[in-house]
């Protein structure tokens, strides 16, 4: 079922376009990301999608409803998640609950239990004036699903944690994706490829390619060949683009990358030619290209 | 209106976190109570400061009970609105920038409660301040010149809460506009100076101006009745305090 329909959404500002014509669909259930390099209109989005800014053209409808509020459904984390900073955890756990239109009561049992699903148990006394970025990153999680709403958006959530921070939230998404439809936006890629069922790429405000991971990898993944040897093998490499089984050959920091339509059909060949010129190759790897390729070719560079 | 009360509950923690609670009001205390003390004691004051020559006599006829009242709003109307307006000036500003108002408004909070419930507490706050410092001008004044009648300065204060009302709302409505608090605060203080100004200066012109209610509030403390205009800048006052009200509630979104 869908849970969210965006139609030919366009958002201008004063002197740019940050979103143009944008449509795409979530279904419930689903963990989609939102890829796209900085500045492509993720945030834009995904506060037109939070009612926090008015889309200047496009629908927003919510499990089917064109109008009418549908905030007390959706949770939301910002880029960069401010408190108060004089509360702690608990006061503003509370505070946000009762917002979301939680009983006291209720408020106060979901505080409770958040703040051991995200981890900060041990300091909901204490100011959040005081906490590590990392702290806060959960607390905001927390704040955003407190009412437990059918869509969580989160935006960048690991973009500013160190690796073990990182580590973390990547795992509690998982978690909470059994639970819920999660949104959320990132250029971290390999994060979006451990986590999403879906992928939404956006580019300068376009929708450049979307679809579920799988879907995704049977239409642009291809075979990669990657080969580094002691000596340069740019001229080498220059020879082998020409062959049919090979579609691209790159030459990057002293290794060469040969994308090839067929592993099978490609490899012994290139054994063959490594053989008989001699090449002293350290080493051989056969990959597939990965959501970083799609999102390179995707923005063009 | 549950909410409402959250929103409400909220900016009352908040001001007693950063302890604006206690000193907006001992601010004005402070004001109300020098009032009648430097009068009385002026002539003392002033042949221990300067050193005239000696045998010099210092007449200073003591002010009536009510002038000292009057006088007292005047000190309110000056250093008073500027405390009041820098200690209220990023009500809504400062929220904005710090990013604040996006995590409240994605919850389903109407933006007019969150908007009504700082405008209520800074006003509740700031009339609290105001009565209090004026109780304890008229403590002082009973106590160094003469018991001063209780309805006549409850009366006499309630005029002036008008005018600062308006400001109050003034400055809520800036702050909900503006991102810059301190430009909040030059606004807000220059309207409040130029109403003034204009009032005193063109009074004929600028019988509707809320700056009467100050005018109307000193004469009514020392004589007991209001000189000139005093229903209509009371209409104005109440017109323009829900207009401003109305303005900073209205659509909050970028366009």
């Amino acid at each position: 079922m869908k849970i969210v329909e965006v139609k030919s959404l366009s958002k201008n500002f004063t002197h740019h376009l940050a979103v143009k014509d944008l449509s795409f669909t979530i279904e419930e259930g689903r963990c989609v990301a939102l890829l796209g390099p900085n500045g492509a209109g993720k945030t834009t989005t995904l506060e037109m999608l939070a009612g926090l800014q008015k889309p200047t053209k496009g629908t927003i409808s919510f499990l089917n409803a064109k109008k009418g509020d549908y905030r007390e459904q959706i949770g939301y984390l910002s880029q960069h998640p401010v408190f108060y900073p004089w509360m702690n955890a608990v006061e503003f756990l509370l505070f946000i609950g009762e917002l979301s239109g939680l009983s006291k009561a209720a408020a106060m049992k979901r505080t409770d239990e958040l703040l051991e699903i995200v981890g900060i148990a041990d300091s909901k006394k204490r100011r959040i004036g005081g906490y590590s970025g990392g702290m806060k990153q959960r607390l905001g999680i927390a704040q955003a699903m407190i009412h437990e709403p059918k869509l969580l958006m989160l935006d960048e959530p690991v973009s500013a944690l160190d690796p073990v921070g990182r580590r973390e939230v990547l795992e509690m998404m998982k978690l909470l994706k059994k639970k819920m439809t999660i949104l959320f936006s990132t250029h971290i890629l390999h994060d979006a490829e451990e986590i999403c069922d879906d992928v939404i790429m956006i580019h300068d405000g376009n929708l450049a390619v979307s679809g579920s991971l799988p879907e995704l990898r049977r239409k642009y993944q291809e075979d990669v060949i990657k080969i580094s040897a002691e000596e340069n093998l740019e001229e080498w490499a220059q020879t082998i683009a020409t062959w049919e089984v090979v579609s691209k050959v790159e030459y990057r920091d002293g290794s060469v990358e040969i994308f090839v339509k067929d592993v099978a059909a490609a490899r012994s060949p290139l054994l063959a030619e490594i053989q008989a010129k001699q090449i002293p190759v350290t080493s051989f790897t056969v990959g597939h290209t990965t959501l970083e390729d799609l999102f390179m070719k995707v923005v063009g560079k | 209106m549950k909410k409402w009360v959250v929103l409400f509950r909220k900016e009352w923690l908040e001001m007693s976190r950063n302890y604006k609670i206690i000193w907006i009001p001992l601010v004005f205390i402070l004001f109300g109570l020098l009032q009648p003390v430097t009068n009385y004691y002026m002539p003392d004051i002033l042949k221990n400061a300067s050193d005239l020559p000696e045998g010099t006599i210092i007449e200073i006829p003591l002010p009536s009970r009510g002038e000292v009242l009057a006088q007292t709003l005047g000190q309110f109307n000056q250093m008073g609105v500027l405390v009041l307006v820098l200690a209220f000036m990023g009500i809504v500003s400062a929220e904005r920038k710090s990013g604040m108002i996006k995590a409240i408004l994605v919850k389903p909070v109407a933006y007019s409660s969150y908007i009504t419930a700082k405008w209520l507490s800074a006003v509740l706050l700031s009339a609290a301040s105001i009565a209090l410092g004026m109780v304890a001008s008229w403590y002082y004044t009973g106590l160094l010149i003469d018991p001063y009648p209780f309805m006549n300065l409850v009366k006499g204060t309630g005029l002036y809460l008008g005018w600062i009302i308006f400001l109050l709302t003034f400055t809520v409505f800036l702050s909900s506009r503006l991102k810059s608090s301190g430009l909040v605060a030059v606004c807000a203080l220059l309207v409040s100076i130029l109403l003034s100004l204009s009032t005193s200066l063109l009074g004929k012109w600028m019988e509707w101006s809320p700056a009467q209610l100050t005018t109307a509030a000193s004469s009514y403390l020392v004589d007991g009745r209001v000189e000139g205009p005093l229903f209509l800048p009371l209409v104005i006052t109440g017109v323009l305090v829900v207009i401003f009200l109305f303005l900073s509630t209205a659509n909050w979104q970028r366009k």
